[in-house]
């Protein structure tokens, strides 16, 4: 297997309902990644596309339909989703098609135009169940989370304002990120508690919101970095993993599917001790007790001790194990496969040391990214390294 | 084995009647914001040139999808509503499988002064004649009935 290093990224601002179509936002992203990298297309061997379920742009094989706002046309291309899990998924695909020797430079974009479904994408997520199980009984995607919620917090006996942090945190985090939705830079525990529920335990602002955006990579192989920079950031290790999809039967309280796949990340990445060798991580937050779920899943902490280690600081830009830098999905917004913005991008910009308002104080050398989705079930992740 | 078994009416298994409901508001995009708002307001087509190779982009769009390069400004140029039939059929079902009332004409017509195409329905009776290279012309909807979609273009005639 080859090496695979980074040499560009790109990300659209992220917005409810924007103007511009799914190729349009496809193609800004693009440029700004291929601008950044110093290429054109003609450089690009193979695409891959990330974009989560056709039912929220309204376009039934929407991949071959962004196809030529993603640089793929004339190209081989390949559009790959596992829901919410796309954002992380689809750099593995990209990651793949390098190591494999396969391309020497593959582009990875990702888009999201939640906005088209109207009035609400939740119409969308309406037809995700199980079509003779669970549907019938008319569920939204909320009480499941609230569930879930509900039973991390009565495991490990943690408080609501102990979650409330996170969404307080990653909102102030994302006030330095240029494509923010929901930026807050006065936001505070109160107004997450006082903020309307949806089913308890959620409430409005411990949800990020839905959004239109895109995102890209371009991957190179290593014995052809050089050609474009001094200081590298590689690919280190990925991992994925599904879990039932008999989610009934399942305990919530622990995501074991993402500690599946972060213990094949590792391995790849020959990491033994994850919480002392990684330097921040950017697991995935469209909830805020989100964020703290997938810490324990990515074997950052132990069991139940990220909304402890959240309320010491420790997850602060500047702790000692600083937790979505770039804001996140509840700051920057959640256009589902597109959060590769914060999950992967940021990951490469905070290693290169390009992560402007954001960069995080030290010298970063480890990062971890991380992807979740489909009904609670599928884990993605990915590590980079700097040099 | 039940699926050996023949079944004929698809009611007949225990089954649950659901649906797949979904709307959708499909923005014009950035380029067909201006594309449309134009053929609303002017009755006229716009086009986009390439700045690298030099294609005219029709209908008007926000980049070159084979050099991969923005549009600037001033590469938008209005273009002729009349072109030429490239391809066509005539179809006798609608899009649920439902006979039409008569055989409508399905055209791409390539649109004067552009390396663009664009689907629309051509008003013609059926024929064995050869359409192809038929030079025609777009009908609009009169100016207060257009909404800057699609469907301001009635269908293409025949020019005179
Ligand atoms: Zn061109």
């Amino acid at each position: 297997m080859k090496d695979v290093a980074v040499i560009g990224a790109g990300m659209t601002v992220f917005r409810r309902r924007m103007l511009e179509t799914g190729k349009e936002l496809s193609f800004l992203a693009t440029k700004m990644a291929m601008e950044e990298a110093g290429i054109e297309k003609k450089d690009i061997d193979m695409v891959v596309m990330g974009s989560a379920p056709d039912a929220f742009d309204g376009i039934h094989m929407k991949g071959e339909n962004l196809s030529d706002g993603a640089a793929g046309t004339g190209k081989p291309y390949v559009r790959v989703f596992n829901g919410g899990g796309t954002g992380v998924f689809a750099p593995i695909a990209g990651w793949w098609h390098v190591a494999s020797g396969a391309a020497d430079i593959a582009l990875v974009v990702c888009e999201e135009k939640m906005g088209s479904c109207y009035p609400h994408p939740q119409t969308a997520f309406r037809h995700i169940w199980d079509p003779i199980l669970d549907r019938p009984l008319n569920p939204n995607l909320v009480w499941l989370f609230a569930m879930e919620m509900n039973r991390y917090m009565s495991v490990y006996n943690i408080k609501k304002e102990d979650i409330a942090r996170v969404a307080v945190k990653n909102k102030r985090n994302a006030v330095g990120h240029p494509c923010a939705q929901i930026p807050d830079e006065k936001i505070t525990i109160e107004d997450v508690l006082n903020s309307e529920v949806m089913a308890w335990p959620v409430q409005r602002l411990d949800i990020s919101p839905p959004s239109d955006g895109a995102s890209a990579l371009i991957f190179c192989s290593a014995d052809k970095v050089r050609q474009f920079t001094d200081d590298p950031v590689f690919v280190s290790g990925v991992g994925w993993n599904i879990d039932s999809t008999m989610w009934t039967n399942r305990d919530l309280y622990f995501p074991q599917y993402v500690a599946n796949a972060a213990k094949m990340a590792y391995k790849m990445a020959h990491i033994n001790n994850p919480r002392k060798e990684i330097d921040f991580a950017e697991p995935y937050d469209p909830f805020d007790y989100k964020e703290l779920h997938h810490m324990e899943g990515l074997l950052l902490c132990k069991k139940g001790e990220a909304p402890i280690l959240t309320r010491e600081g420790v997850t602060e830009r500047d702790g000692d194990m600083p937790m979505c830098p770039s804001g996140g999905l509840m700051g920057v917004g959640n256009p589902i496969a597109a959060t590769m913005g914060q999950k992967v991008c940021e990951l490469y910009w905070q290693l290169a040391g390009k992560a402007g308002k954001r960069q995080i104080p030290g010298d970063p050398r480890i990062g971890v990214g991380q992807a979740w989705g489909d009904i609670m079930q599928m884990g993605t992740v990915i590590v980079m390294r700097r040099g | 084995m039940t699926f050996l078994e023949k079944q004929t009416d698809p009611t007949s298994p225990m089954h649950w009647r659901g649906d797949m409901q979904a709307d959708y508001l499909y923005p014009n995009g950035w380029a067909g914001d201006r594309f449309f708002k134009n053929l609303r307001d002017k009755g006229t087509f716009l086009a986009t040139r390439c700045p690298k190779c030099s294609k005219v982009l029709f209908p008007a769009r926000l980049y070159c999808e084979d050099c991969f390069v923005e549009i600037p400004e001033n590469n938008w140029i209005e273009v002729p509503t009349s072109g030429i039939v490239r391809l066509y059929t005539f179809a006798k079902l609608d899009a649920h499988w439902e006979p039409l009332e008569k055989p409508r004409c399905m055209a791409l017509i390539d649109i004067e002064g552009t390396d663009g195409s664009i689907l629309g329905v051509l008003d013609v009776e059926e024929t064995d004649e050869d359409l192809t290279g038929l030079p025609v012309e777009a009908l609009l909807r009169p100016v207060k009935e257009r909404e800057g979609t699609m469907k301001d273009i009635v269908c293409f005639k025949p020019s005179v």
